[in-house]
């Protein structure tokens, strides 16, 4: 097995000291990448643009930090052309569901075997923090967002994980990036899923989340564990379930619950997996 | 006897005009005959007009003439939509189904024919009302038809003609007491088969040849041959082709394939065009190579999808935020077509650099039967630098180098991980922020595409080296100037430069323009790109004029000619 360290680069990392971006980069190189003994030359890290899309430069593996919302195509075409690389792609809520949210149902219904680690710290936080797809929507006296008192964000807030579902991704999981020995755990097991793999990271912005977003986060998080009863939250009508993350029927009904009200970490969902090279299948 | 024709063909969707101007085209060919064949057609599939017009030549490619010598026509209602492609002159043929609207002045030869009667009769239905005209055509031009029967046989592309010969045989005896004279061909100079293509389908062919092994694209006219051309050929190379969500999905598949090391294709028109202008900024800071093939149509916007025009030039060019250099390529005929993609990819992969070759709807889907030799003429192919044994210790993705072209390595190699970025960077792929690193990163990506300048092969002469008066014209209007100043006899008074490499010009374009005294630049858009594109590259002469105008009409003979004679003087 690498030593951790062979896979960090000399670079330093521009975000805030506390940044939830340390918990995955940490995770990627410390653990996963030794853990799989993934050679760095057969590994490609792609990223767009924001505070995570930062990542590539610090793993030193190849990597491509390209513009913002292509990181999922330019992951597919370097896959497709080079089916023996490990390819990752990171990034944020903004990257992965504003601007190039377009790109997931295809990906998706191509099924093409890369690892997307969508990091959501509920903001833009490279441009100081204005409201994304995923920011929730806050009473004045909590300690409001930048500039939601004038220009407040839509509810319902872009669901990750829901959307995932209902598009059906091939492997569907969220964690949080300060539980790294979980999260490390979801990345591993979505790499070496055969197929389009979706991880959504619960990430702390230090800088521009209000104090009581993560403090909810952390309270009410619950872990989906394999044929263990499921924690429902109060507003749901349903009766508990034992999780199994075969069943994409149940993974619907997890998708439903309100992130805030029951943050849920673990697998929600691991499909069937299918060949992506379309010429080969042919034969 | 006659050496040329140029025949018009129309009728309604579904009346088989498009197939019934391929099997002539495709007969003719396989007697040795030179054609194109542009179609037309409104953006209806079922049930709107169509229309082709194609003329047949005995001795070489020449375009069609402005009047038509014949005309078929199934439909006066789908003949007005397509009026000014299908002039008719005193001297018209013209050979029709049903009754002509009052204000339709026909030729004196004109002929009204039951052809749908006659399909009706012979094959029961009135569908094969094409094939009894066809059968009708091959008689008036005096194909021959023992050799029409054998290829009928051995070619499964006219699969149709073999299962109703009878119907071609029908229309070849209608009015037996009728001669047409004036219509028959003269044999081909060279009897052997010509092919038919188009440019579209050379282009794809060419990427196969430089060695693009993945396509993405996203379906837009006039360029969707390129896309089903590429998925045939990939599919027996094993390549990879995708259909992307947008073009901005397959212009960014594209990016990650070749920084992977496959080389890769992408091809749109116009507004595709557009949502890739990002990336090819991406491509060109981060230095990947990148092929895009714009077969352009008239813009702005979504403009009219179908028809020609050159008015993308200052978007390849320019296109895009910041400084983004790349090469721009345009070839103006079916080889060149072939010949600058695989040019095209060398650029791309020795300069890594993005490289954009302006195609058009005319040079795109008009259908040609030429001599197909230069499919296999002898193509330098060229590969991306690498990293050797000299970058073994400590890899510098962007090392600055005396040529300015760092070696690459592909994501697989080992011992060369590197990580690259749009933002602009240091020698090793790192971010920078400071102005020295980014005053020398932009020298970096200019200063190599320097030598591009010299590639006088890539800008094209024809006439006199002594004459004071010329014209510039490029892509598809180039074979209608060379063609309009050969016929006006002012070979020897004008010369005229056709530039294939646009950006960088190379130095050889700048040289024609400060030889003369009398420039005409010939260009099909509104607000002349080349002209203006050429100001900025060099001192124009006093006397220089711009013959620009829109496109969805290609340039007719008398039109260059008024023009063409104003500057020769």
């Amino acid at each position: 097995m690498t030593k951790g360290g062979e896979y960090r680069t000399a670079v330093k990392p521009i975000w805030c000291s506390g940044c939830g971006n340390f918990g995955t980069l940490t995770a990627l190189t410390k653990r996963v990448l030794p853990g799989l003994g993934l050679p760095r030359h057969q590994t490609l890290i792609v990223s767009g643009i924001g505070c995570s899309s930062r990542m590539p430069a610090y793993v030193d593996t190849y990597g491509f930090n390209s513009i913002h919302g292509r990181a999922v195509p330019i992951a597919q075409g370097a896959k497709l052309a080079r089916p023996e690389l490990t390819v990752i792609v990171v990034g944020g809520d903004g990257d992965f569901f504003s601007i190039g949210a377009g790109h997931l149902p295809h990906v998706v219904r191509r099924n093409v075997d890369i690892t997307c680690i969508m990091v959501n710290n509920f903001i833009y936080a490279l441009t100081k923090g204005q409201i994304s797809p995923t920011t929730p929507n806050v009473r004045r006296g909590e300690g409001a967002f930048l500039s939601h008192e004038y220009y407040p964000p839509v509810n319902p807030l872009l669901d990750m994980v829901s959307y995932s579902a209902s598009t059906r991704a091939s492997f569907i999981a969220q964690g949080i990036a300060t539980d790294v020995t979980h999260l490390e755990s979801l990345i591993q097991q979505g790499i070496e899923h055969k197929g389009f793999s979706f991880i959504a990271v619960l990430t702390p912005c230090v800088t521009y989340n209000p104090q009581w977003l993560f403090e909810i986060i952390r309270e009410e998080a619950f872990y989906l564990r394999d044929a263990e009863p499921v924690s429902l939250p109060d507003s749901s009508a349903e009766r508990p379930w034992l999780h199994d993350p075969s069943d994409i029927s149940l993974a619907f009904k997890l998708a439903q619950f309100p992130l805030l009200e029951k943050p849920l970490l673990g697998v929600f969902f691991r499909g069937k997996t299918e060949a992506a090279n379309q010429f080969e299948d042919m034969e | 006897m006659r050496a040329s024709i140029t025949l018009g063909i129309v009728g309604a969707g579904g009346h088989g005009i498009v197939a019934m101007g391929s099997l002539l085209q495709r007969i003719a060919a396989s007697q040795g005959y030179f054609s194109r064949m542009p179609r037309y057609y409104t953006a209806q599939i079922r049930g709107g007009g169509s229309a082709v017009r194609l003329n047949l030549d005995a001795r070489r490619l020449s375009l069609p003439g402005d009047v038509l010598d014949l005309l078929v026509c199934f439909s006066w209602e789908k003949y007005l939509e397509f009026e000014t492609e299908l002039t008719l002159g005193a001297d018209t043929v013209v050979v029709y189904e049903g009754e002509p609207p009052a204000w339709v002045v026909l030729p004196d030869n004109s002929f009204k024919i039951g052809f749908s009667r006659i399909s009706q009769d012979e094959t029961g239905s009135d569908r094969n009302m094409n094939l009894v005209a066809l059968g009708l055509l091959s008689r008036m031009l005096s194909l021959d038809r023992e050799r029409m029967g054998q290829v009928i046989e051995e070619d499964t592309a006219l699969q149709l003609l073999k299962d109703n010969i009878f119907a071609l045989d029908d229309g070849a005896n209608i009015f037996p007491q009728l001669s047409f004279p004036d219509m028959a061909l003269e044999p081909a100079r060279d009897e052997s088969p010509k092919a038919v293509i188009h440019g579209n389908n050379a282009m794809a062919r060419a990427a196969l040849r430089a060695g693009c092994r993945a396509y993405f694209g996203y379906p837009i006219t006039p360029s969707a041959e390129v896309m089903q051309d590429m998925l045939e050929g990939l599919f027996y190379e094993k390549g990879v082709f995708v259909q992307a969500e947008d073009e901005i999905a397959a212009v960014a598949m594209a990016i990650g394939a070749s920084f992977v090391g496959v080389k890769s294709l992408t091809a749109t028109s116009g507004p595709g065009f557009d949502l890739m202008t990002e990336s090819i900024g991406l491509a060109s800071a981060a230095e990947i190579p990148l092929v895009v093939i714009d077969v352009q149509r008239c813009g702005p916007s979504t403009g009219i999808p179908s028809k020609s025009e050159q008015a993308d030039l200052d978007h390849a060019i320019y296109g895009g935020h910041g400084d983004a250099p790349r090469v721009v390529l345009a070839p103006y005929d079916i080889d060149g077509c072939y010949r600058l993609v695989v040019e095209g990819f060398n650029i791309a992969e020795g300069f890594q650099t993005p490289v954009i070759l302006l195609s058009d709807q005319w040079l795109g889907q008009t259908f040609v039967a030429m001599d197909n030799s230069f499919f296999n003429s002898d193509y330098n192919v060229v590969e991306r630098k690498k990293p050797g044994t000299d970058d073994a210790d400590g890899y510098l993705r962007y090392r600055m180098t005396e040529d300015f072209i760092s070696p690459m390595a592909a994501a697989g190699d080992k011992g060369f991980t590197y990580r690259t970025t749009g933002l602009t960077h240091n020698q090793r792929g790192v971010p920078a922020f400071d102005y020295e690193t980014h005053q020398s990163l932009h020298e970096k990506r200019w200063k190599k595409l320097a030598p591009l300048r010299k590639r006088n092969d890539l800008a094209r002469v024809f006439g006199k080296g002594k004459s004071k008066k010329g014209l510039i014209t490029w892509g598809s209007s180039a074979p209608f100037v060379l063609e309009a100043v050969e016929e006006l006899g002012l070979k020897s008074e004008l010369k005229v430069c056709v530039p294939e490499l646009l950006h960088p010009l190379p130095d050889r374009v700048v040289k024609f323009v400060q030889s003369l005294d009398s420039l005409l630049v010939v260009e099909m858009n509104y607000s002349g790109q080349l002209h203006r594109h050429l100001r900025a590259q060099a001192d124009l002469p006093q006397d220089t004029r711009a013959y620009c105008r829109v496109g969805g009409r290609p340039f007719s003979r008398t039109e260059l000619a008024d023009v063409i004679r104003e500057v020769a003087g």
